[in-house]
């Protein structure tokens, strides 16, 4: 056990499952985040893979930042899950606070059990939160009900997180898994260029002008016309048959 | 305390409660209670007492009407009527404050009125509130923010069709499209907006403006320079 990374990375056909492993509530550490940057790193360096999945084990997901990263000078670094070009998929198998909710709003999608709970509780403690949370949050829930949640640094139960699009599902724990692994395998049967470049101009096309944005997607799809996938695509449709994609 | 005619200023233990009063006129805005409003806010800011500020309007049938329309027309010239604006410019004012508004509403935010609920951190409204921009339909759009902050507190689509249309939505639809934090019945709604007005003095103050400023300031930045942001604004608290 103790040889076992803290972030672990497996990987299975177009699936990569990264699961947050620092028994018993998953509190972030340096290594954790040395941990989590390679396991990213390994998603980047294999082509075959394709969307996501990270989760944590226990039935905790994460209550946070470790002490001494509490109080480090420096904020913890989530840009290479952040950056990732594929979908990535949280898991989240019970309570994410602090950080650990910021690790989540880095993923693109958030199915959570029901009995998980979110928070970001820095203000509580005198600090802010130091993880992209003050402006990640916002841009997914909307600038209101991030305020609410950050000024008064409550807790919020799964149902009302999913009210407010905080998290895209809520299951029971024992379907966890498989929802988030039918997700994932429904979004890999999907052209894997035109999906990195979906994420990428929904990404960067929505701090742009709207002009520059409509221009950007046009720039891609240009582009995609080059790729086998496309031509794949419209065959298949053709011949009415699913697509075979081999992201070329 | 009051040395106001339009509004009522009370303070609660770090809590200002400013009250919107002119029951009679659905606390529409006039002149009159613009120019209260800014000292009520100037004296709610400059007041280390107060850590939150809690809007709310008189009487059971309105938060506000809005702009009191009497009165439109009535500036000695257009050139005076703009520079007394950018003098008083109370809705920047208030769009700015560092700290926590929260906007208590019943009955009937329209115009003006939502707009300075706009400009508050968090709205609660009792379950029969309406809530509208009706600028449109007397042949004006929006002049305290509305089309500013409405599209960025609210789905953009949404935002149009009620800047737009000039309709009126109820408080559960309100809730629905995120116009609203919470929506109660009308007796529990000074209650609930102390409470939550309670959770946030319970905090480090410091820490909520900061929070509110990364949130405030982000918002108008790409992803990138709000990161850094945030980075600035966490080593300023000293952590």
């Amino acid at each position: 056990m103790s040889t076992a990374r803290s972030v672990e990375c497996r990987v299975a056909g177009p699936l990569a499952y990264l699961t947050l492993n620092r028994p018993p509530v998953n509190r972030l550490d340096q290594r954790m985040l040395s941990d989590l940057a390679q396991a990213c790193q390994r998603i980047v360096d294999e082509p075959a893979v394709r969307v996501a999945i990270l989760g944590a084990s226990g039935n905790v997901f994460s209550l946070g930042l470790d002490n001494e990263l509490l109080t480090a000078a420096q904020p913890p670094d989530f840009s290479p899950l952040a950056s990732l070009a594929i979908p990535v998929i949280a898991a989240i198998n019970g309570d994410a606070l602090g950080a650990g909710l910021e690790i989540a709003l880095c993923c693109d999608f958030r199915i959570a059990v029901d009995h998980a709970r979110f928070a970001l509780p820095e203000t509580s403690i005198g600090m802010i939160p130091s993880g992209g949370g003050t402006q990640r949050l916002p841009r997914l829930v909307g600038k209101g009900k991030a305020l609410e949640l950050l000024l008064t640094a409550e807790t919020i139960d799964a149902s009302e997180a999913f009210r407010i699009g905080l998290v895209n599902a809520v299951v029971p724990l024992p379907e966890l898994e498989a929802s988030a692994e039918h997700l994932a395998q429904q979004i890999a049967t999907r052209a894997p260029i035109a999906l990195r470049y979906t994420k990428e101009v929904v990404r960067r096309g929505s701090e742009m002008t709207l002009e520059q944005g409509l221009r950007f997607e046009m720039d891609l799809n240009v582009l995609l016309q080059t790729t086998r996938d496309r031509a794949e695509g419209l065959k298949a449709f053709l011949e009415k048959r699913p697509p075979v994609f081999t992201g070329e | 305390m009051n040395a106001f005619e339009t509004v009522l200023y009370d303070k609660l233990p770090s809590i200002a409660l400013v009250t919107l009063n002119r029951p009679r006129a659905l606390n529409a805005i006039n002149i009159r209670m613009r120019d209260e409003l800014w000292q009520v806010i100037g004296a709610v800011r400059d007041d280390p007492d107060v850590q939150v500020v809690i809007f709310r309007g008189a009487g059971d049938r309105a938060f506000s009407a809005g702009a009191d329309i009497t009165e439109f027309g009535t500036a000695p010239s257009p050139v005076i009527a703009r520079q007394v604006r950018w003098q008083r410019d109370l809705w920047g004012t208030l769009a700015s404050f560092s700290k926590p508004l929260i906007a208590a509403i019943q009955g009937y935010a329209l115009g003006a009125g939502l707009e300075l609920a706009m400009c508050c951190d968090i709205r609660i409204a009792s379950d029969d509130s309406r809530l509208g921009l009706p600028e449109t339909t007397l042949g004006m759009i929006p002049a305290a923010g509305g089309t500013q902050t409405m599209p960025r507190l609210i789905p953009p689509a949404m935002a149009a069709q009620l800047c737009i249309t000039g309709e009126m939505v109820a408080a559960r639809d309100a809730l629905g499209i995120g116009l609203l934090n919470r929506v109660v019945p009308r007796d529990e709604l000074f209650p609930t907006a102390r409470k939550i007005a309670e959770k946030i003095i319970a905090n480090d103050q410091r820490a909520v403006r900061t929070a509110k400023e990364a949130v405030r300031r982000g918002l108008d930045l790409p992803l990138v320079e709000g990161l850094e942001l945030e980075r600035r604004l966490r080593s300023r608290l000293g952590k």
